[in-house]
């Protein structure tokens, strides 16, 4: 039996260190730090240094400011700020206020604002926010949500919250582990957004976990962190601003933005800022190996690193050896990079490698791991490469179940494939109000991942997921969304949509299939791409039309998405696609139904 | 630079970030019709920053729908940097 279980017992050289209990009480243990903080660096390059004294002042304001304007402990703000610093100061004075604060990405440019206006008014609803806080420049974007979110009461930009946060001090607000710090929309959905809940308790034991046990943070040893990464998505958020507030270790952000334009800001200001800690998405360290030239490197210095972190979508070990061979000429060094593996609902991390250790792939047997084993693949003989994510957190648990049984009373051995599932004081209980989902992914207190993996040796090996959810860039896309999308358009209709995706290169990219008759596939063409991009934020890397009746339904008419992705993937959906072979659609179908 | 170079280079820098050919493009052709999703557009924006030594500040990019719009603001930004 596979059950790995951490004790203090197993972690001897681990100094325990503990945090505060809630996040609340963590931003008030820094009020008297003055040397440490947090740097926002704004798209034109400006610094801005905020003392974890002034952090605390400011949010506290900003507390007193929503207070005044009506919002009570408990109520739901959507959080609609670009700016980091405006953001990040106005999320912890929700925080000290008790109030739940609802991150939602700010608008971006090149869309159309209605798929924008949809997100926000959907995620609102599902969260019952009782107020938008938002910035002059985005506000435009975001008014015409208003009218469609019956529980949104107030419309309140930074101008209006600076000026009721002006003032007497308010008596504090008490905050107690089991109250809620945040809601995590997962996704953007367009059909049923899911807020994960995490609660303070979640929210101390990870940042713990990963900033002291997989990190070994220490702010007496000069750590800091730099990052780049959206802080309305839960790697950005809760592991650059909640975990180094937990344990007072200051953090330089720089837009997202500023590292697309030039991936060479980040290595530049972790170089400057002297960092020693760093995360990123797959894609964010192959966009930097691929666009970096060596000139770029010129006079970096990045030995001071000790941690570049990676997850948030799958790894693959080509990425992360090219990006550590671009960069070895300032000093970094392979074994900096860490892979990890979590996702929301277990608040952010659930395992991590160790350290020391450089990244290890596992290469397994191609037919064996689809037949569920992964068998080491014979010397010389083609593999699949599976990297490491490393040992769960003390307290944690993880295991691996029947995929068609799934559950964790009979966990799979040794090197057997099935569906991760976790538990722990980092794991949340529920996504709000929304029992239906609640249900299925958490049980008697175990959270079922929807990943598929394995362990060997005690660590965790990611396979691929069971959900259909499609992860690309670290964002994760829903298939019933886009499916949903693609039907909105004339020619097509509800369950005659298919969304799934496929790894190619190396990277998940978006297949849709779509059954319409051929008079209208010309124009589908050309317009399903556009509307996917422009609605989802996503391209689709194929969309392929097919004959009506073509794609493979269950008994009550909805689509198999599994099923089409496997006739696709080998092959038989090129066939039957509508201008391949104009006569043979229907003799096709009928070889796909049969 | 005219219009027609700009046009140029915004088809240069595409193809490469895209990795695949785009050309054809006019002043009418819609952004989100070139198949490159929102990451990739700002390596584009800033690709073209660094070739033309100028700044395109984030929020004047919000609502850019054609590539027509995207050169006024380029042409805008020229004009201001000399």
């Amino acid at each position: 039996m596979a059950d790995v279980r951490r004790t203090s017992a197993e972690w001897p050289d681990r100094t325990a260190r503990r945090v505060a209990p809630t996040l609340a009480a963590a931003v008030e243990a820094l009020a008297n730090t003055h040397e440490r903080g947090f740097t926002f660096v704004d798209t034109q390059g400006a610094e801005r240094f905020y003392s974890f004294h002034a952090l605390h002042a400011e949010a506290l304001k900003r507390s007193y400011g929503l207070r005044r304007l009506g919002l009570k402990k408990g109520d739901r703000i959507s959080l609609i700020v670009a700016e980091s610093d405006d953001f990040v100061l106005t999320l912890l004075g929700a925080v000290l206020a008790g109030v739940v604060p609802v991150p939602i990405y700010p608008r971006l440019g090149f869309k159309a604002s209605d798929g924008y206006v949809d997100t926000v008014a959907h995620i609102t609803n599902a969260a019952g926010s009782a107020a938008i806080v938002t910035t002059e420049q985005q506000e435009p974007h975001v008014r015409d949500a208003v009218p469609r979110c019956p529980s949104v009461t107030q419309l309140i930009d930074m101008k209006m919250l600076s000026a009721a946060a002006e003032g007497e001090a308010l008596p504090p607000v008490e905050i107690s582990p089991d109250d809620i710090a945040f809601l995590q929309f997962t996704s953007g959905s367009t059909s049923l957004p899911k807020g994960v809940v995490v609660k303070h308790r979640n929210l101390a034991a990870n940042c713990r976990a990963f900033m002291y046990e997989g990190l070994q943070a220490n702010p007496q040893a000069g750590d800091k962190g730099i990052s780049w990464l959206p802080l309305f998505h839960d790697m950005g958020l809760i592991g650059f601003v909640f975990g180094p507030l937990f344990t007072d270790i200051p953090v330089v952000f720089l837009p997202t933005s500023s590292f697309a334009r030039s991936p060479r800001v980040w290595l530049e200001a972790a170089h400057r800022h002297r960092a020693t800690l760093t995360y990123a998405p797959n894609f964010g360290y192959a966009l930097a190996a691929k666009r970096l030239k060596d000139r770029d490197l010129q006079g970096l210095d990045l030995s001071c690193l000790r941690v570049a972190g990676c997850g948030a979508e799958p790894i693959q070990v080509g990425t992360l050896r090219a990006f550590a061979d671009k960069l070895a000429p300032t000093g970094f060094k392979p074994e900096y990079l860490l892979p990890c593996y979590g996702m929301a609902e277990g608040t952010l991390a659930i395992s991590f490698t160790k350290l020391t250790d450089a990244v290890h792939a596992d290469r397994v047997a191609p037919d064996a791991l689809q037949a569920g084993k992964a068998t080491p693949a014979a010397d010389g003989a083609p593999g699949n490469d599976i990297v490491c994510c490393g040992t769960v957190f003390e307290d944690h648990e993880v295991r691996i179940v029947d995929v068609n049984n799934p559950h964790a009373g009979n966990p799979l051995g040794e090197r057997q494939v099935g569906q991760i599932i976790t538990r722990g004081p980092s794991v949340c209980e529920s996504y709000y109000q929304n029992p239906e989902a609640s249900a299925e992914s958490f049980k008697q207190g175990w959270l079922y991942t929807g990943d598929l993996g394995y362990l060997a040796n005690g660590e965790l090996y990611i396979c691929g997921r069971l959900k259909d959810v499609i992860i690309v860039r670290g964002r994760n896309f829903y298939p019933q969304d886009i499916e949903w999308c693609v039907a909105q358009i004339e020619g097509t209709r509800r369950d005659n949509v298919v969304a799934f995706g496929i790894t190619e290169d190396g990277e998940e990219k978006l297949v849709i299939l779509a059954e319409t008759s051929r008079m209208q596939a010309g124009a589908l063409r050309e317009e399903i791409p556009k509307r996917v991009l422009d609605e989802i934020g996503l391209q689709p890397f194929k969309v392929e039309l097919v004959a009506l009746g073509t794609l493979p339904k269950t008994s009550s008419g909805k689509p198999q998405r599994r099923k089409t992705k496997a006739l696709w993937t080998s092959g038989q959906f090129v066939a039957s696609t509508h201008g391949a072979a104009p006569n043979g659609a229907a003799a096709d179908a009928q070889e796909i139904s049969e | 630079m005219t219009r027609t170079e700009l046009i140029g280079l915004f088809e240069k820098t595409a193809t490469e970030i895209a990795e695949r050919d785009i050309k054809g493009l006019s002043e009418l052709t819609e952004i989100s019709s070139l198949g490159i999703d929102s990451l990739g557009i700002l390596e584009l924006v800033g690709e073209m920053e660094k070739q033309l030594s100028i700044q395109l500040p984030d929020d004047q990019l919000v609502g850019l729908t054609k590539i027509g719009d995207l050169l006024d603001l380029v042409e805008k930004r020229r004009k201001l940097a000399s």
